[in-house]
């Protein structure tokens, strides 16, 4: 570890917002009365004291170079008087008092390849992970397939034709770093395979007590091989969770072979007439396929057009689906129902059928 | 009589040492082995205070595999040259 | 020389299309970084072979911290030397995620200078996220942001960098200022955030509104969503302009109140308030005419998380409404009691939820000192098996009624 090179200074914390806020929110922050969407992408909100804000958003994909930060950092100094922010999606947004500078700043952004869009009934920027680019126990890559899906649904961030908001996200396993568990459709990354022992390293790199007191399920155990302390996997109780591989590099779960995603619906976080939902299974398992996954676009596009077709204003995929029943579900989107789709872990009972309230 | 931070940190790293390779102790086994061993004799700020002193001279580190420990430094298993 | 990029067929593919391309990205670091161009060479074997290859890394960081890097190697080291190390450091983002250029720019000089020069604005967590160095740049990376007053968030089982919406800065639904808090515990929290001194992780996140627009429901430990008391406000002129430009008042916002606590009488709208869920439908869809109401406040829930590992959950009312005022005392006494509880009964990486599960809700309540209400359940239990602890003896009870 290196030493430390200055006079050092720690638990300062982040910077104070005060000094990132425009003037303009400075002087009406709290007072806002109302906001209006103008167009796909642009809102305006209107303070007490007259005064108008207008905000541009823009996905920015994620994953961006500093040269790239410095071209936004451009724009917000021509347009936005040095101001910019972020939004919890990923997106780019660009805050000014300037009802002309609406125009030129979208036609910038859209020569930078940054398109606008992502705000009321439209589809936002994916949430998403780190899958190839960075981590260890991706079991499909993150950036690309959501690349793929949204240039495929560019029309939906871009207009606003959808009967209500639609929030789709991506996990590259099951630890779920986005927290996609409650998006109307989440992208999960998963693996199929029980850990591989590398029985070699393993008494190297872990402590056999940590690495069994791991596994949710109680798979694994301790267990001599070939004289050397290791363990072994009951491989019908594992669940693919991964857990044992954080805390032990010895037990790879990655294999091209059986990785792959499965598609969850259904999911909502806002309060907003529904209480929040769980995303549910819809397709249990579908292959990767670099580069762009053509089989998990066409899916999603299939799920975004079936409920844009068939849902009421306002009615979100969960609600939808809640209405119409999972029976009628699954047979208009064509998914075939199988085992893997009920529950068999704590509490299962509570996600069976339990009334005659049955669709035909 | 209440141990000093200094007192309580020798103990920890003691812990810390014979532990390793073996088991793997997170800050709080190390403050519930203190209040055990010197019940009576050391309260939760000493530990704290004495967890914090042996990161900051470098004697122990953090680490993480899945969860937070504190261990001596070492090279671990999957770092490259 | 290595300065040119290695051919990436695969990967050149997802230049193509209308959505920003990470490839481009990343070519575009390449040409100054050549761990970049190292990254596209892996990434585009991994296209090729379907399969990840870095290594956890768990034991670097930065002096004294013990979160807010994450440790990563390369495990193919011999044919892409530059990513042999490639760690992840998470920066504290200011609250709301407000920039001005010239911090900005700061940051950018610093990560071109010491790491990748590639980033996440931002990380699912909230912070900054830049992508990739080598051990020996964390230091120097630290010093270069204590310079510029940028510190490292949280990772491990720490307090994780709390995030928030941006509230009163630019939303008029915002019932308390969602930065200002999120400030002021972040930087309360310090210690909590450097030090993981936890069981496993815990997050807060800061909504001003049942809209949570930083989805703390669903990912933050404690979840801090705005909400009123009192009644919705009414405009009712701008009420009768939303009938008249149009908009069908009965079928897109009463027939859609899920309390169905609404009328509208083609004149009026009246919304019978005590039993308003204050869900936020009707002030979606009329910003203009509706408003929350003036006495506000925020709910405080508790518990989410992802499955791993024993589950998912969504937070839980545990403060129906608290005034959410500071210095935030009273919520910083109970969280303080939570975390000693969770710290000294809580099992290795069981989150505060799983905890609630594992010991009973009754009886966490009783040992943070809380009064159980209805606001916190969905409903009462439907399970017959009462766990009692006292009883009454026969004689004793009788005596002791008699005494008294
Ligand atoms: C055992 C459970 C988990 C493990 C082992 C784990 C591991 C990781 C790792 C290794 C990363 C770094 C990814 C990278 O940069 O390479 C990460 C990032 C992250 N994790 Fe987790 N994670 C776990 C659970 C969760 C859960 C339950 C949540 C949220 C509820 C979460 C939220 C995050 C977030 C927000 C990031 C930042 C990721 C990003 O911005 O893409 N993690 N996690
Ligand atoms: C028309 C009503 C709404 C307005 C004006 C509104 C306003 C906003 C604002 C100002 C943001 C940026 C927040 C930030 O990053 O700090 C935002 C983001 C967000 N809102 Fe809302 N909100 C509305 C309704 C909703 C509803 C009903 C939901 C969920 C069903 C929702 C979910 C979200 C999400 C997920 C984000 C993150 C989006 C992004 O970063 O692109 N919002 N909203
Ligand atoms: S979801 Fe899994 S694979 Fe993806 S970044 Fe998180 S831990 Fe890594
Ligand atoms: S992947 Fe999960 S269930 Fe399977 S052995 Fe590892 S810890 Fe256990
Ligand atoms: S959570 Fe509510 S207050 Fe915060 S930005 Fe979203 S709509 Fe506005
Ligand atoms: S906030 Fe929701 S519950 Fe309350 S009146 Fe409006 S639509 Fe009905």
């Amino acid at each position: 570890m290196a030493e430390p090179t200055q006079e050092r200074r720690t638990d300062y914390g982040p910077p104070h917002y005060e000094k990132f806020l425009p003037p303009i929110i400075k002087k009406n922050y709290g007072k806002w009365k109302y906001h209006e969407i103008l167009k796909p992408g642009v809102m305006v909100h209107v303070s007490e004291t007259g005064d108008k804000l207008y905000t541009v958003r823009a996905s920015s994909g994620r994953l961006i170079s500093v040269d790239k930060i410095r071209m936004y950092c451009d724009l917000a100094d021509k347009y936005c008087d040095g101001y910019l922010r972020f939004t919890s999606r990923h997106n780019v947004e660009f805050l000014t008092d300037k009802q002309e500078n609406i125009d030129p700043l979208i036609k910038d952004l859209q020569e930078m390849g940054h398109p606008v869009g992502g705000i009321g009934n439209a589809i936002s920027s994916m949430v998403h992970t780190q899958g190839w680019i960075h981590c260890h126990s991706a079991a499909t890559d993150a950036s690309g397939i959501v690349k793929a899906v949204m240039d495929d649904l560019i029309e939906y961030f871009e207009e606003m034709k959808l009967p209500g908001k639609l929030r789709i996200a991506l996990a590259c396993c099951l630890n779920m770093c986005g927290a996609v568990h409650c998006s109307d459709i989440a992208i999960l990354g998963i693996h199929r395979r029980p850990p591989k022992i590398d029985h070699e390293k393993l008494h190297k790199m872990c402590e056999i007590p940590n690495v069994t007191a791991s596994c949710p399920t109680a798979a694994i155990r301790p267990a001599t091989v070939d004289g050397k302390q290791s363990v072994e996997i009951i491989e019908e109780q594992c669940m693919f969770c991964a857990n044992c591989y954080t805390v032990c590099p010895s037990l790879p779960l990655n294999d091209p072979l059986n990785d792959g995603v499965s598609i969850w619906v259904g999911g909502k976080v806002s309060n907003a007439r529904h209480e929040p939902m769980f995303s549910k299974l819809a397709i249990p398992y579908l292959p990767n396929n670099p580069p762009r996954g053509p089989e998990t676009v066409e899916a999603v596009r299939g799920l975004v057009e079936l409920w844009a077709k068939n849902a009421k204003k306002y009615e979100r995929m969960g609600e939808w689906i809640e209405r119409i029943g999972w029976p009628r579900f699954f047979k208009m989107a064509g998914i075939e129902f199988q085992k893997e789709h009920i529950d068999d872990f704590k509490h299962a009972g509570l996600t069976y059928k339990r009334s005659t309230h049955l669709t035909y | 009589m209440a141990k000093t931070v200094d007192e309580i940190a020798d103990a920890m790293y003691k812990l810390v040492k014979d532990a390793f390779g073996i088991k793997k102790l997170k800050p709080m086994d190390l403050t519930k082995a203190m209040m055990e061993l010197y019940e009576g004799e050391v309260d939760k700020k000493t530990c704290k205070a004495a967890i914090k002193q042996l990161i900051d001279s470098g004697k122990c580190v953090y680490t993480y595999f899945g969860g937070s420990y504190v261990e001596i430094p070492h090279k671990e298993g999957s770092a490259n040259e | 020389m290595s300065d040119a990029l290695p051919k990436t067929p695969k990967l050149d593919e997802l230049e193509k299309g209308k959505w920003p391309s990470f490839v481009t990205e990343i070519k575009m670091a390449a040409k100054k970084s050549p761990m970049c161009r190292d990254l596209l060479g892996q990434l585009e074997q991994s296209y090729e072979e379907k399969i990840g290859y870095w290594k956890h890394g768990g034991i670097v960081g930065v002096m004294g911290y013990g979160g807010g890097v994450i440790g990563r190697y390369s495990d193919l080291p011999e044919k892409y030397p530059n990513i042999s190390h490639f760690h992840t450091m998470r920066i504290n983002q200011p609250a709301g995620w407000f920039y001005n250029t010239d911090a900005l720019r700061k940051i950018c000089d610093i990560w071109e200078e010491h790491g990748s020069g590639i980033t996440n604005m931002h990380g699912s967590t909230g912070d900054i996220i830049l992508l990739g160095t080598t051990t020996d740049e964390l230091e120097p990376t630290f010093s270069e942001l204590q310079k510029i007053d940028f510190d490292i968030g949280g990772s491990g089982s720490d307090v994780r960098t709390p995030s928030c919406c941006c509230g009163m800065a630019r939303c008029e639904w915002s019932c308390y200022d969602t930065m200002k808090a999120c400030y002021d515990l972040t930087q309360a929290y310090q210690d909590e955030i450097h030090r993981p001194a936890f069981p496993y992780k815990f997050k807060f996140k800061f909504s001003g509104c049942p809209n949570d627009c930083v989805a703390s429901m669903a990912r933050a430990d404690m979840s801090i969503i705005g909400i009123w008391r009192d009644d919705i406000q009414v405009d009712r002129a701008a009420v009768t302009e939303y009938a008249k430009n149009g908009m069908d008042i009965k079928a897109d916002v009463v027939d859609n109140c899920p309390a169905r606590c609404m009328d509208w009488d083609g004149k009026e709208i009246h919304i019978d308030n005590q039993f308003c869920r204050r869900c936020m439908h009707c002030i979606n869809v009329m910003p203009k005419a509706l408003a929350p109401g003036k006495d506000r406040g925020a709910a405080i829930l508790l518990g989410s998380k992802a499955p791993i590992i024993e589950g998912a959950l969504l937070s839980s009312v545990l403060i129906p409404f608290y005034k959410m005022e500071p210095p935030y005392e009273e919520l910083k006494d109970l969280l303080e009691r939570i975390w000693d509880l969770w710290c000294e009964e809580g099992k290795n990486r069981e989150r505060v939820g799983e905890f609630i599960q594992r010991v009973g809700m009754g009886n966490f309540l009783e040992a943070i000192e809380l009064e159980p209400v209805p606001e916190m359940i969905a409903h009462p239990r439907e399970n017959p098996y009462v766990f009692y602890e006292e009883y009454f003896e026969e004689d004793e009870g009788e005596e002791e009624e008699s005494e008294s």
